[in-house]
């Protein structure tokens, strides 16, 4: 067959060993401790430079395998800082910064996201980072942080740690418009907000199996039944675009812009919608910051604040891959 | 991971595009009786004659034996010429019963029906429902005794879509006297012409009379006329909703393509309008959608219910997009029969093979691992 929506070896050995080391570096659980993720594991394990030239050489990986391994990401609520690191070191290598590329990839310059507000940004998980990857609309900065001293912000009930700069405050070293990097980012964006998506699913269908209420598991009501289902096909239908935008995206398709923007639509109303449910099906401990529950839905609307998506109306849809499209032909 | 087609794979759709072009009907067609029978027959009969029926079905059988791919690309260009709704009176000869009979049949009796049903000879219907078993189709109660080479029917069906001008009928029975639920049943081929068979149509919410009652009265079927063993209709059964859910629907679901496609160039949104963002939301959805179909035809599946996911997406957004016809287009879709046409059939879409509220329940238990309902 020349299409094939099946993983490969190389794929399923790659996310086999990143799985075992986010099990191992990143349970959720850690999250309780309410600090900035340690980003180091994750740089040791290569993951902010595996769809980039490696030595002059080709990538070992494209975006097909990156958006994967963001969806696991994802799933274990790891900080925003990775997809910034991940995108700045495009930003400084596309820019002529190959040393500031080379830190980000290895890790030893830590690189947090803030997301651009009216007059100020938001820094997230900001930890040690040197440098800030400020996601503009549909473009994407890097700011100096040597030096700045943020204010903290109480949002999100302290669970993931918050500051904020005015505009102008950080020194923007790079920015881009460039249309693929932009592409990129929600790739990557939309991929972790699918992980959330799903891991919320399987939070909540293992807790539903498992809580006993009126002398049953309360999975075996169709009104708890129904809530899991719903949350089952959200984030089927963000996955399997998921699939064709990286693809699209890897392979330079005319389409790859629609259908990251559709993915993107898709990949926020999924996250939003099960971790909601999610809350909602948890009752009580749901609410409570002692369960891991609140992790995730917090999670899921910080990514949907990074950047903005497309216009979904503003390019036209295909009908079939490599395809002339429906109108305009 | 990967979708690239070769140079012949182009060439395929080329020549499809071109065939679509000079020959798909460009006048609507008949939604019921006698007229919807002539013109389906007649258009799968010019499509089988130019090898355009059976994509994807075996060639000892009258189809072309070509690959998955060739398949979406032919609906794909299907869709695009806006040939004739797949979901006409062939839908259940080429989506249900062929397949199963392909899947599950004897020797002779794929040899009988398979060129038949694509050479654009017959028409088939459904015979599941009973008024006392929808949802809960193991609740059938439609007996058909053992005597001697013969099974002898009695009871009722329903919502058999085309009943009044189908050749056969895919039909669903208890064979074994006082058997319960998924056992003792029997998937039989029913000759329509058969004595004793009464159809009563039943018009439907959109002015359509294509579905209809059908009542059994000592209806004798020759046993060879089973499919996949006496007894064993459920596992057949089980058969058919797996195509039914599969790939029963990829026309329908490339079609949601090219509606919500029409439908914002009929709108024409106001960037930034709350008509823009809702339309472009269903234009992500129905991206979405095609997607899922990529996936059910492309990808081994994780599960065997998997089928139920795309199913329940589809018909929740068929939905939408015509609702959203209806709310945006205003008196213009009253004016234009099609998008109100469109728009009230769609409440079919999820009640028809499988509730959404059963599609969800299998979602849960199937998938998910959630506790079955007792």
């Amino acid at each position: 067959m020349t299409c094939d929506l099946n993983l490969n070896e190389d794929q399923r050995q790659i996310l086999g060993a990143a799985s075992v080391m986010l099990e191992a570096s990143y349970p959720v659980a850690r999250r309780r401790q309410r600090r900035p993720d340690d980003l180091a594991e994750l740089a040791a394990f290569g993951a902010f430079g595996l769809a980039l030239p490696q030595d002059g050489g080709e990538a070992g990986y494209s975006v097909v395998e990156e958006a994967l391994l963001h969806v696991l990401l994802g799933r274990h609520v790891v900080s925003t800082g990775a997809l910034a690191a991940s995108l700045a070191a495009r930003l400084a290598a596309n820019t002529g910064r190959s040393d500031l590329a080379d830190g980000i990839v290895a890790g030893t310059t830590g690189v947090c996201a803030a997301i651009a507000a009216k007059d100020s940004a938001l820094l997230v998980e900001r930890g040690e980072a040197s440098f800030a990857l400020l996601f503009d609309g549909r473009e994407l900065a890097l700011l100096d942080m040597d030096g700045i001293d943020a204010r903290p912000v109480e949002s999100l009930g302290h669970g993931i740690p918050l500051q904020r700069i005015a505009s102008g405050e950080a020194r923007e070293i790079a920015r881009s418009a460039d249309d693929e990097l932009a592409d990129t980012a929600d790739l990557l964006i939309s991929a972790q907000l699918l992980g959330v998506a799903e891991a919320a699913r399987d939070l909540t269908v293992a807790y539903a199996n498992m809580r006993q209420q009126f002398g049953q598991p309360i999975g075996g009501f169709q009104a708890i039944k129904h809530h899991c289902a719903n949350m089952a096909v959200g984030a089927e239908m963000a996955s399997a675009q998921l699939d064709m935008a990286a693809i699209a995206l890897r392979d330079r398709r005319a389409d790859a812009s629609f259908q990251v923007a559709a993915l993107r639509h898709l990949a926020e109303k999924a996250a939003i919608f099960n971790t909601r449910t999610a809350v909602q099906v948890h009752g009580g401990i749901g609410f409570s910051a002692e369960a891991d529950v609140h992790h995730y839905l917090k999670q899921a609307h910080l990514l949907s604040r990074l950047g903005a998506g497309a216009g979904l109306l503003a390019m036209p849809a295909p009908l079939a891959p490599h395809e002339a499209l429906i109108r305009g032909e | 991971m990967r979708l690239s087609l070769t140079e012949a794979d182009e060439e395929f759709r080329a020549t499809a595009r071109e065939w679509l072009l000079a020959n798909a009907p460009k006048d609507r067609a008949p939604p019921d009786g006698q007229a919807s029978r002539d013109y389906a027959l007649a258009w799968l009969a010019r499509c089988h004659r130019d090898g355009w029926s059976g994509i994807s079905w075996p060639t000892e059988y009258g189809g072309r034996g070509l690959s998955q791919e060739r398949l979406l690309i032919w609906y794909e260009e299907y869709v695009r010429a806006r040939a004739p709704s797949v979901l006409d009176c062939t839908f259940v000869a080429l989506n249900h019963a062929g397949p199963t009979v392909f899947a599950c049949g004897t020797e002779e009796q794929k040899a009988f029906h398979l060129p038949r049903i694509l050479g654009g000879k017959v028409i088939w219907c459904q015979g599941f429902s009973e008024p006392g078993a929808g949802s809960d189709l193991a609740a059938l109660s439609t007996s058909a005794v053992v005597d001697g080479d013969h099974l002898v029917v009695n009871g009722q069906k329903i919502w058999s879509s085309f009943a009044d001008v189908a050749d056969y009928q895919e039909l669903l029975v208890r064979t074994l006297p006082g058997s319960k639920r998924h056992q003792g049943l029997s998937w039989v081929i029913c000759d329509m012409k058969s004595k004793g068979i009464t159809v009563r149509p039943i018009e439907n919410m959109a002015g359509v009379t294509h579905f209809a009652e059908v009542f059994y009265d000592n209806v004798r079927i020759p046993l060879s006329n089973v499919v996949g063993g006496l007894h064993e209709g459920w596992k057949t059964a089980m058969t058919t909703f797996g195509f039914e859910r599969k790939t029963a629907a990829i026309g329908l679901q490339l079609e949601l393509s090219v509606k919500i496609e029409d439908l914002i160039a009929l709108a024409e949104p106001l960037p930034g309008s709350a008509t823009a963002v809702r339309l472009g939301e269903l234009r992500a959805e129905v991206a979405g959608l095609r997607s899922m179909t990529y996936r059910a035809l492309l990808r081994e599946p994780a599960n065997a219910s998997d089928g139920s996911l795309v199913r329940l997406s589809f018909g929740e957004l068929a939905q939408r997009v015509y609702r959203a016809a209806m709310d945006i287009l205003g008196p213009d879709a009253l004016l234009n029969g099609s998008w109100t046409h469109d728009y009230l059939e769609s409440y079919s879409e999820t009640i028809a093979g499988g509730t959404a509220e059963i599609q969800r329940n299998i979602i849960a238990e199937r998938i998910l691992g959630m506790p079955r309902i007792k």
